[in-house]
């Protein structure tokens, strides 16, 4: 039980964008959130990275509550994400963007900065080491150019690589595979299941039925802002439920 | 010799260093991506406490342009919190606002002279001037009168304080701070969920810039003797903003330039001087039309450094 919602809801004015949805993420679990177009999964997202509050229920990682808490300490905590529309530093290099992911896991200020004291240096050097590992991890070689000139499929590697600088417990994917081909699909499927043998635990958001039913130990299905279903990817191919929110009711 | 170090020429080059401190200045909050017109107002707050601190109170100067920094930097930290809960324009109107609260505030205080502004305030140049004959360079040194001497070593301090600004904008921008901030600047959202304190970075690079616009301020006051609310009004506020659009705000180097180029300007034009105001305006809207990146930016920089990089090449190869 690494990450537990219980009753979470949203409203945004008089729209109920999320209800009631409660779920629970094991120790290692790649837990898998899918759902039409608008169900409210981003939103899901959101709420457990506080870019905005729920307007009820109770988020908790690790025991820790994180209902009221600023994005930057739920971040700190162990909780890291990748954006559905790629939100990288295009004004820094490739390197500089996986570093600014370690940014919680270092100290240095101002003052250690200008004078590039030996306990800034050490850090920096760690940091780009590390930083350098990362990216030879998620398969991308030029480090030194701006993150904006790298081809899409690479930014979103880059995105998890940064996110993997935050050194997390839990990640969170929003639509990795959105706008790959199959070959680079099959390549990152490989890549999170090695995220997950490395101890982490990996929830993410997916439209591509193929990776998700493949590599997720547990689903949950979500529609019109309210959980309809949950379980293993053979339960969730059984529900008819499921299949009426991606398929329509069939006319009697 | 004395044609170089006229005291007319010797005046123009510690404007540029002044400017080119406010360059600075701006520059550290745009690195966060704020636009803040505050600086005029921060630059007077530093002029007239180093002003009054040496007038009425009789600090000495060292003393009191580090003190009118930091009082830049305190009234900074009090508006700043509720200031930077706002963005992009919002915040440039409020910090303009604070800048013309600031104006009227000297105005109309007693202690300000008001309109009047303070004069005969104790000038760098003279104090200098006055340590250096006490040393016994009462007669010159090198063919240089004591005058000259003390105006270059002016300029030379502001010459140092410069290299040091640029010095540390460039280390900034290569540590993790300078990276929080880039960070920012392109993407909030994103800055916060990758664990940056957003609004302790923002208040930061408020607080530095306010600082460093403080200093120059006072530096200023010391150098003309003479400061009073009408220098510090909304053309000031414009004319720094211009620092930053014309030489470009995405590297220290390019408000450097741009308050270079500007403060020569009016000097180069004396005879357009009554339209200095017009000059600008044009300026501005050229930029924004054809470069609206600004003079100097990464990729201008790259550029230069690939062709001198080639030319090195091909003279070792030739």
């Amino acid at each position: 039980m690494i990450l537990t919602l219980d009753q979470v809801g949203k409203d945004f004015g008089g729209l109920k964008a999320l209800s009631d949805v409660s779920f629970t993420v094991n120790q290692g679990d790649i837990f898998g959130i899918i759902g039409p177009n608008g169900a409210g999964k981003t939103t899901l997202f959101n709420l457990i990275t506080a870019i905005f509050p729920p307007t009820h229920g109770r988020i908790s990682f690790k025991g820790t509550e994180l209902v009221g808490l600023k994005p930057y300490k739920i971040t700190a905590l162990g909780i890291a994400r990748t954006f559905q529309n790629i939100r990288l530093f295009s004004n820094l290099t490739v390197l500089e963007n996986v570093m600014v992911g370690a940014h919680t896991r270092m100290k240095s200020g101002v003052w250690r900065g200008l004078w590039q004291t030996p306990a800034q240096k050490h850090e920096e050097k760690a940091a780009r080491e590390r930083a350098k590992d990362l990216l030879n991890f998620v398969g991308i070689e030029a480090i030194t150019d701006l993150s904006d000139s790298l081809a899409y499929g690479q930014q979103r590697r880059l995105e998890i690589a940064r996110a993997l600088a935050v050194e997390p417990d839990v990640l969170l994917l929003d639509e990795p595979a959105a706008g790959m081909n199959e070959s680079e699909t099959e390549d990152l499927m490989h890549l999170i299941r090695q995220i997950r043998d490395m101890g982490k635990t990996i929830v993410l958001i997916e439209h591509d039925m193929n990776l998700v039913m493949n590599i997720c130990n547990r689903l949950a299905v979500i529609n019109f802002g309210l959980k309809i279903a949950e379980g293993t990817p053979a339960d969730i191919q059984a529900n008819s439920e499921v299949i009426e929110a991606y398929l329509g009711k069939e006319d009697a | 010799m004395d044609f170089i170090l006229n005291p007319y020429y010797l005046q123009i080059g510690m404007f540029i260093m002044i400017n080119a401190i406010l360059g600075v200045s701006i520059y550290l909050t745009l690195a966060t991506g704020q636009l803040s017109l505050g600086n005029a107002g921060f630059m007077s707050i530093g002029a007239y406490t180093s002003a009054l601190l040496t007038l009425k109170a009789g600090f000495p100067v060292y003393l009191a342009i580090p003190i009118g920094g930091f009082a830049a930097a305190a009234v900074s930290a009090v508006i700043g919190f509720p200031a930077l809960r706002l963005k992009g324009l919002y915040l440039a109107i409020a910090t303009l606002g604070f800048g013309e609260v600031v104006r009227v505030v000297f105005l109309n205080l007693k202690i300000t002279n008001g309109a009047l502004g303070l004069s005969g305030i104790p000038s760098l140049g003279i104090l200098l001037g006055k340590a250096l004959s006490s040393a016994g360079f009462d007669q010159g040194m090198g063919g240089l009168s004591v005058q000259q001497l003390s105006n270059v070593s002016v300029l030379l301090i502001l010459l140092i304080l410069v290299v040091f600004l640029v010095f540390f904008s460039l280390r900034l921008s290569r540590c993790r701070v300078g990276r929080a901030f880039a960070a920012i600047k392109t993407d909030e959202t994103a800055a916060e969920a990758m664990g940056i304190n957003t609004t302790y970075y923002k208040l930061l690079a408020f607080l530095l810039g306010a600082f460093i616009a403080g200093v120059a301020g006072a530096l200023a006051a010391h150098i003309t003797f003479y400061i009073g609310p009408k220098d510090f009004d909304y053309h000031r506020t414009v004319e720094i903003l211009l620092f930053a659009v014309l030489g470009g705000s995405n590297l220290v180097w390019g408000p450097i330039l741009g308050a270079t180029l500007l403060t020569m300007l009016p000097e180069v034009l004396r005879a357009a001087s009554d339209y200095r105001m017009m000059i600008y305006g044009a300026i501005l809207v050229t930029m924004m039309a054809f470069r609206p990146q600004g003079l100097i930016s990464e990729e201008t920089l790259r550029f230069w450094k690939a062709k001198l990089g080639r030319r090195k090449e091909h003279d070792l190869n030739s």
